[in-house]
């Protein structure tokens, strides 16, 4: 208290003595003083007593008067520094001062009418927005000091950025004024808050905001224009009692209309082949005027018309962000969302894409070429703002979203197919397959995830760093190539001769799009956790758990982890990432929670014999697919220069079947233990599908067992030095366990791996790893 | 302050409760902490077990032996409508997440119903059950509906399919729309009671109680089973830890059994562990916990408290019992309602930010079940979601802030500073600093200097400054081409002058020449004139007889002398 006081005192010391002219030098920090004096200042005048607290009060008091007497000093200087300093004392003061802070408002608004800097005068905006903020919660000083003050405010900031030409309610906009933003924005915060003393404006700024929001060419800027729809939708919030829920339901109607009509327009260049599900949508279109060029008049919102596709495009475009806006502003009341309209709108822009393989459009045969064309490069512009409007649509219903869930996803993918060229769309595609899936993820079947699996395979694909040049590369290696030496000729040169230029593109890569960085990995992630993971075709799921090895991306390698891909008759034990996220973030809490849990952990769900039935049998397909697919990658990455460990997923294979397997692993091992010979037979079905993991030991066993523990009968590769070395882990600890009951009972051991003969065709070749893969490449 | 509540729903009974305050009462809420006292009641319901309801806006309360639902509003606290259904409710679940924006019913017929309670859409499923649905519970992702009926099945049921406008691609096994994706069907008597596990991942479980004395841990996602107990009776409730490590169950006789997930140290989620799945477990008997009177009557209704350390039960002579879970004894008489409790709800905490339970929405009213065609499922085009599909809701404020505006924007970033930001503050000085310029000059401001932002006049400044560089250049380049042509003109007049002075010359040379000739002439004449005094004077002699040669000579020598006196030039000749 005592260095607040101080600082008071220094604070008010300076105002008075310093001249008028040198104050905004200091402003800055008189400002931070007085807000490090907060507690103080809003101490309550009842609570002070005694010599220093009535002498704090004086000090107080002198505080308010000079700035007060700043507020309408001659100079700008003085004007300046007064607002600067009201702000951070009434900031500082609370309720204490601005239950005094009437003059102050006063001055302020009179600030806005004289002839001062603009930044005086944004930031006196600013100031008396913040004061009639923080009056609302006090409803006395609502009473007090808004409501008489805040008409004045209105009408003085209106005057700044337009003209009221007559006694008729409409205003209009001065050019480039710069006061534009900081007005709505100071709007926009209030209305909600007051609507009934802006009731007698809104006219004023409906008229205001129809030039903004209007305006095709040239448009304002984005976050004015964002603005302006934010404000223009909050409107409602003024309607008389209760007709608040009605006025934003048709201004919501009134947008979607507008969208129907500008787009009618806008694609006139091609042959729609969407019906409306409204009937009375059915009847809109009205006879074109073809020779003209594509325009059209004022529409339902009252915006002005306008004139050539692209600022059609730009309207469209503009009103569909409008509409997002819609559902993501706060409402006064209950509104009813039209979910119905703004689907069969999304739908009618949807359909229209670009033309690729599946996907022609129809021509409308009396539009030139030209506009076609046009037309066809602006698509992904409109349906990049349609995603947006989806995903804030999704948003706004969260789980309520399920029934249309499924409309939107099939729109998406509709999009998706054709345009997945541009960029924004991808990313936009991502980002709302992504909330999607968050959705109606666990219930999805298994068609409705594999027709994801190319928006899966794009955004792998999106994150690997770019692989142009390593189609040359990973063609030379290939005996069978018959068009080497054409191939050779078209290398990229630079590769051969800079190794250390893969590794610039790759660090590069992954920062020049952030967004679409971002959307990819967030979708991946999204996928792994929430779609069931049997679901995913073994390739895509190599494709994925791949991706994210190369990109070391934590989340989406935990939720990799964490939805290991099901063990399947014949294919192994289940296959998992596990060491990589280890590597890669050693030192992450999830890492260590999952890795070394201190509360039970949920295993791999294993059915009793441990494996899921698959029931489908174009999984086998998807199998052969798998082992076409690995062994190419495997060539590509061995021969890589990158500077990531190069593991394809047969590698992961290996280290996965001995990730999940530790724990029951060491209970098979007590279970072979305890029974003596005698009981082997009668072993669980579980049991036998263990043994196989004796098979390589077994072969050890004749050897000392120095030369078991040895990791040599893992013949890895040299990639795979990451297995090997996770595997040292659970070795070590089995290698002296099948040595000693080996000895002790070999005839057991024979009959198991007699059994084992017997039960090959039931049983997974669990016999370890790497030949299988070396098999793969040998055949190749 | 932080409070916790929880609801309760009795079923009338003939007996009339003790305070005024409880007549008429069907569902009460409650504060348990910090101070238990009544907070609100609903009157006129009557619910059996299982068929109440709690969405953060409403109660819903499935009328027993009726085929209504009363909807009571949480905000206004009155009951809101009354909803006929064409089947008696037997139980009630509210899905949708935090909003609770669809009610799931079981009916007396053994099928579901589902309301959308935004947009009154409702669809109804096959009757799968044979018997009526008992018990009803959704999973945490809103994705799947268990329900069990008196048949002794539990049917799994997609609730994304049953809603979605737009059926997804089914499988190759063409079930009929609306029908259970998976049934788990390892219970030998009545379903009573099904608990769901907290988990939003795949790997999930639901344990379910049935009157042939076992309760069974499964996988709902799979169908698969987990684990099955042996139970000391019927258990007619259960509730799950919040971390699901145990479960309890209530029984008939109003004790409370906790059994434990977790008893043998493995290393291994004993649920998961396939060795312990095909064997049954007996829990200890010690592990059961005694009501402390016996007439409490049935546990009809379990719920755990936020912590997970307190049990409370609602039993048939309509007292609510607490149970501390560490000791595993009763603990207290939360309250006595008088009539059997039958659904007890814990609310989640007031006062405890919970970001994920923070509402974005909430409906104040909820939208009756319509009947209209158009929503129907039959009747519509396949697929398509009818344009009169509404969803009516109140939008509130985001309490944080949108994440796509990251860039902070001006006037967001100084409303919320302690005054205004550093860079706005150099901002006004420097344009304070241009503004006193003109002042210091004397000169007023003209108020077209207003109009000029910093930008602008840093943007006129560069712009000043290249143009002045671009004048320099120009300048230059004019100089040297002036002096270029300076000299160019320079040497013009000189060469003009030149000519001239060759003009001069030529003419002069032109002149001497003419006098040249001109005298030439002149000599010529003289000569000649000479010759014919001299012919003349020697005629002249001849004639006088003289010697005309000496005349001659007499005259040269006269000649001589002239020519040499007069005319110096005629000496060459």
């Amino acid at each position: 208290m005592a260095y607040m006081s101080m600082s008071l005192h220094a604070v008010n010391h300076r105002l008075t003595n310093v001249p008028v002219k040198q104050l905004p030098h200091l402003a800055s920090c008189l400002a931070s003083s007085i807000s490090n004096c907060g507690e103080l200042l809003s101490t309550p005048q009842s609570q002070k007593s005694g010599k220093t607290d009535s002498d704090n009060a004086v000090q107080i008091h002198k505080l308010i008067t000079r700035l007060g007497s700043l507020l309408q000093d001659r100079t700008y200087e003085g004007r300046w520094t007064a607002v600067v300093l009201v702000k951070a004392l009434v900031e500082a003061g609370q309720w204490e001062i601005l239950r005094s802070s009437e003059p102050f408002v006063r001055g302020l608004i009179s600030i806005l009418a004289k002839s001062d800097p603009i930044s005086t005068k944004k930031m006196c905006i600013i100031t008396l927005t913040r004061i009639f903020h923080l009056t609302y919660q006090y409803p006395t000083l609502v009473r007090e000091i808004t409501t008489p003050a805040l008409p004045g405010f209105i009408t003085s900031a209106l005057n700044l950025i337009s003209v009221k030409p007559s006694s008729e309610p409409v205003r209009k906009l001065k050019p480039n004024t710069p006061f534009v933003e900081v007005v709505l924005q100071a709007v926009n915060e209030l209305i909600a808050r007051h609507p009934t003393i802006f009731r007698p404006f809104t006219a004023q700024i409906h008229s205001l905001l129809q030039v903004i929001i209007g305006s095709t060419s040239p448009t304002f800027p984005e976050h004015v224009l964002e603005i302006a729809q934010q404000l223009f939708i909050s409107l409602h919030n003024c309607a008389p009692k209760n007709t608040g829920g009605d006025e934003w339901k048709s201004a919501c109607r009134m947008t979607i209309t507008s969208v129907h009509a500008a787009s009618s327009y806008v694609l006139r260049a091609v042959v729609e082949q969407w019906e409306s599900v409204d009937p009375s949508l059915r009847q809109m279109s009205q006879p074109q005027n073809y020779s003209q060029e594509v325009g059209n008049g004022p529409d339902a919102l009252g915006l002005e018309g306008w004139q050539g596709l692209n600022s059609g495009v730009n309207r469209l475009v503009v009103l569909l962000r409008m509409l997002s806006g819609f559902v993501g502003t706060a409402t006064a009341s209950t509104v009813t969302i039209p979910v119905g309209a703004i689907l069969d709108l999304t739908s009618r822009l949807n359909m229209v894409v670009y033309p690729s393989g599946s996907s022609d459009i129809q021509a409308n045969p009396q539009i030139g070429r030209a506009e076609r064309e046009q037309l066809l490069t602006e698509l992904p512009r409109i349906h990049i703002a349609c995603m947006k409007l989806l995903l804030d649509l999704v948003n706004a219903l969260e789980t309520s979203a399920i029934p249309v869930a499924q409309t939107i996803l099939e729109q998406v993918l509709w999009v998706f197919r054709a345009e997945q060229f541009s960029r924004d769309v991808r990313t936009a595609v991502y980002d709302l397959v992504c909330v999607l899936l968050t959705r109606i993820g666990p219930s999805m079947t298994k068609q409705s995830v594999s027709s994801m699996a190319f928006i899966i395979r794009k955004c792998c694909h999106d994150l690997l760093p770019p692989t142009g040049n390593q189609n040359a590369a990973t063609e030379k290696p290939d005996p069978k190539s018959k068009n080497k030496s054409s191939s050779q000729a078209t290398v990229n040169a630079d590769s051969f001769l800079n190794p250390g230029l893969k590794q610039v593109r790759q660090t590069s890569s992954s920062s020049s799009f952030p967004d679409l960085t971002r959307a990819a990995s967030e979708l991946l992630a999204a996928t792994l956790t929430h779609t069931p993971s049997e679901f995913l075709s073994p390739a895509l799921r190599a494709e994925v758990d791949r991706t994210l090895i190369l990109t070391s991306d934590k989340n989406a390698m935990l939720a990799s982890v964490l939805n290991p891909f099901p063990a399947m008759q014949g294919r192994g034990v289940g296959t998992s990432i596990l060491p990589f996220l280890a590597r890669s973030h050693p030192a992450e809490t999830e890492v260590e929670c999952l890795i070394r849990p201190r509360m039970p952990v949920v295993m791999t769900g294993l059915t009793a014999n441990g494996y899921v039935p698959m029931e489908d049998d174009d999984d086998d397909e998807d199998e052969d697919e798998a082992i076409t697919a690995v062994p190419a990658s495997t060539s590509t990455g061995f021969l890589k220069p990158t500077p990531t460990p190069t593991l394809q997923h047969d590698d992961m294979m290996d280290v996965e079947k001995d990730i999940p397997s530790p724990p029951s692993k060491r209970s098979y091992a007590d279970e072979v233990e305890q029974p003596a010979a005698p009981t082997i037979a009668t072993t669980s079905p579980s049991l036998q599908s263990k043994k196989p993991r004796f098979e390589p030991k077994a072969a050890a066993v004749t050897q000392p067992p120095l030369d078991a523990a040895s990791p040599a009968t893992f013949t890895g590769t040299a990639a795979i030095s990451v297995p090997t070395s996770s595997i040292a882990g659970p070795a070590p600890v089995q290698t002296p366990k099948p040595a000693q009951s080996s000895i002790a009972k070999p005839s057991a051991l024979a009959a198991a791996a007699a059994a084992d003969d017997e039960s090959d065709d039931e049983m997974p070749s669990l016999n370890v790893d790497p030949d299988t893969e070396d098999e793969d490449e040998d055949e190749e | 302050m932080l409070s916790e509540c929880f609801i309760a729903s009795t079923l009338a009974s003939s007996k009339a409760p003790a305070s005024a305050t409880l007549r008429d009462v069907g569902v009460c809420v409650h504060e348990f902490q910090p101070t238990l006292n009544l907070r609100s009641t609903f009157k006129k319901s009557s619910t059996a077990a299982n068929c109440l309801a709690v969405s953060p806006s409403h109660v819903f309360a499935a009328q027993s032996e009726k085929a209504i639902v009363h909807v009571y509003s949480r905000e206004k606290g009155n009951q809101e409508a009354t909803v006929p259904f064409p089947e008696r409710i037997r139980s009630i679940a509210v899905a949708g997440g935090k909003n609770g924006d669809v009610l799931v019913l079981g009916t007396q017929g053994g099928r579901l119903i589902l309301w959308e309670t935004c947009t009154g859409r409702q669809v109804a499923t096959t009757a799968s059950h044979l018997r009526p649905v008992t018990s009803l519970v959704v999973d945490p992702n809103s994705n799947f509906i268990l329900s069990g009926s008196s048949d002794a099945s539990i049917h799994v049921w997609s609730l994304v399919d049953l809603l979605s406008f737009t059926k997804p691609p089914s499988g190759r096994d063409r079930q009929p729309p609306n029908s259970p994706i998976r049934t788990f069907s390892n219970h030998r008597a009545a379903i009573t009671a099904i608990a769901v596990g907290h988990s939003a991942g795949r790997y999930n479980i639901a344990v379910s109680a049935a009157d042939d004395s076992t309760a069974i841990a499964w996988d709902y996602h799979t169908g698969r089973l987990l684990r099955t107990f042996l139970l000391p009776s019927n258990a007619k409730s259960l509730a799950l830890d919040p971390a699901d490590r145990a479960f309890y169950v209530g029984y008939e006789d109003g004790s409370i059994q906790s059994i434990d997930f977790y008893k043998n140290q493995s290393i291994q989620n004993p649920l998961h562990d396939p060795s312990l799945q095909s064997t049954p477990s007996q829990p200890p008997a010690e592990d059961r916990w005694a009501p402390p009177s016996a007439d409490c009557g049935a546990a009809h209704a379990l719920t755990l408290c936020y912590d997970g350390m307190t049990l409370l039960s609602g039993h048939q002579n309509g007292k609510v019992l607490s149970w501390t879970v560490g000791r595993k004894k009763y603990a207290s008489t939360v309250a006595d309602y008088t009539h059997p409790v039958t659904n007890l709800f814990m609310l989640p905490p007031n006062g405890l930010p919970h970001p994920s339970l923070d509402l974005k929405r909430v409906a104040h009213t909820i939208v009756k079940p319509r009947y209209d065609s158009s929503l129907s499922e039959t009747s519509q085009a396949a697929g398509a979601v009818p344009a009169d599909y509404t969803f009516s809701t109140h939008l509130l404020p985001s309490i944080s802030s949108k994440p796509n505006s990251a860039k902070p924007d001006q006037f967001t970033e100084a409303f919320s500073h302690a005054y205004f930001p550093e860079s706005m503050l150099e901002e006004g000085l420097a344009e304070l600093a241009a503004f006193s310029q003109p002042t210091s000059n004397g000169a007023p401001v003209s108020s077209i200097a207003q109009g000029i932002s910093d930008e602008d006049l840093a943007a006129k400044d560069s712009q000043i400054s290249q143009l002045e560089a671009e004048l320099a250049t120009l300048k230059k380049k004019s100089s040297v081409n002036e002096t270029a042509r300076q000299s160019t003109t320079d040497e013009v007049t000189k060469l003009r002058s030149d000519l001239a002075n060759l003009h001069d010359y030529i003419n002069e040379l032109h002149e001497k020449q003419e006098q040249a000739q001109r005298e030439k002439i002149l000599r010529q004449a003289r000569k000649e004139e000479r010759e014919t005094r001299r012919r003349e004077a020697w005629f002249a002699a001849e004639k006088k007889g003289k010697k005309g040669d000496a005349v001659l000579r007499k005259m040269d020598a006269e000649d001589t002398v002239m020519t040499s006196d007069t005319d110096d030039q005629s000496s060459d000749e």
